[in-house]
């Protein structure tokens, strides 16, 4: 019975910690698309040139690199521009990763509850969870890097707010195919509301003492589409005839999983 | 008979092919080939569809062409079907061709024999 009453309170406690009643919160629903587009360039405010895409040459950002970090960054343009940067998701079985999951094509899902809201998007696997019901990050030694991290965070009227720690960082993502990284050390502070034009603004604040000289700000946008419009599955490796080589090649396959390519890292296939 | 036309054109037709899944960078989107063809499969898969075509690169010789398309989510949600080809119909199809001279390439668009346009057709 004792134990009964502390579970009860326990409970209790938590759910007095929510910062919203569902009545509350924001129409969040429906089916929402990148409003920035530039092939998935995650920081539009400082590519140069304006319409650049990501992986094109001559195409790069300008956020506050460190030494190191701004040298591994032109060294990965260096690979984008020769058709060689890598990109984890091309071999279709890890997520893109927050903050990347932001900057993706096809479409997302804003899962919205007091407890938790769920950023779905269907060019996955990437579900990113985030607690709002007052709980805290783990201590250290209960987290280890992963593709989402952990994200917790409180509704402030309209307004969500969270922090994202733990991300898995440059070993096994990127931002986007200009081949920009962040370290595990990377933390992120993001601010999401309804615009006045009905966008859902995505607002981020990103410190990472490895690869930042200080905070960068990243701004992004969705926008809702029409009512109806429906998410599907996203199985990458359905019917993927796009193997990568280790040089980083994309290569074509046939209906059989033959390579037909004529070229391969360099070499004429005959 | 098919029309081969090889258009070198860097403005004439914006390319439009762009990849969410790898890059696009083997596609020669300097260039826009425009084929009649016979469709040989089509397949509406993750995380491209493929349209398997029939052209002659040679005059009389008959060869199989891979042309990748975006993904089926997106491509539906812009008017695309799983039946959007079928095996057999005969239709116009504009491509970025490989870079390297594999017999594959990018979608642009195609034009079926009633007039309807899938992609960019202008």
């Amino acid at each position: 019975m004792r134990m009964r009453s502390i579970s009860i309170y326990l409970l209790l406690a938590g759910f007095a910690t929510l910062s919203v009643h569902a009545d509350e919160l924001p129409d969040w629903s429906g089916v929402w698309q990148r409003y920035e587009g530039n092939g998935g360039i995650f920081d539009p405010s400082t590519v140069k040139p304006a319409d650049g895409r990501a992986g094109s040459p001559g195409v790069r950002q300008y956020p506050p690199l460190t030494e190191a970090w701004e040298a591994k960054y032109v060294a990965a343009l260096d690979l984008a521009a020769n058709e060689r940067l890598p990109d984890p998701i091309s071999i279709c079985g890890t997520p893109a990763g927050f903050p990347r999951l932001l900057a993706l094509p096809d479409v997302y899902e804003f899962i919205v509850r007091p407890e938790q809201t769920w950023i779905i998007t269907e060019n996955g696997p990437n579900i990113l969870r985030i607690h709002t019901d007052g709980t805290t990050h783990p201590p250290p030694e209960e987290r280890w890097p992963t593709f989402t991290g952990d994200s917790k965070g409180r509704w402030i009227g309209q307004t969500l707010e969270f922090t994202t720690v733990s991300m898995i960082g440059e070993a096994h993502t990127i931002l986007d195919r200009s081949g920009l990284t962040l370290s595990d050390q990377a933390t992120v502070a993001t601010r999401m509301y309804l615009t006045d034009e009905g966008l859902l603004r995505a607002e981020l604040v990103i410190e990472d003492p490895l690869a930042l000289t200080e905070p960068w700000s990243v701004t992004r946008h969705f926008r809702r589409l029409p009512n109806g419009t429906r998410a599907y599955d996203y199985a990458c490796a359905e019917n993927n005839r796009n193997p990568i080589t280790s040089s980083g090649q994309t290569l074509t396959l046939d209906t059989d999983g033959n390579v037909i390519d004529k070229v391969i890292d360099g070499e004429v296939i005959e | 008979m098919n029309r081969s036309l090889l258009i070198c054109c860097c403005l004439l037709i914006a390319p439009v092919f762009s990849l969410a899944h790898h890059s696009s960078a083997m596609f020669d989107k300097e260039q826009v080939r425009e084929e009649t063809v016979t469709i040989r499969e089509f397949q509406w898969t993750n995380p491209h569809v493929w349209i398997q075509i029939t052209l002659e690169n040679d005059p009389g010789q008959a060869e199989e062409w891979s042309i990748e398309g975006l993904g089926p989510n997106g491509l539906f949600r812009n008017g695309w079907r799983p039946n959007s080809f079928k095996p057999g119909d005969v239709v116009e199809i504009r491509f970025n061709p490989m870079r390297d001279g594999t017999s594959a390439g990018g979608f642009i668009g195609a034009k079926f024999p009633d007039g309807k346009t899938l992609g960019r057709w202008q």
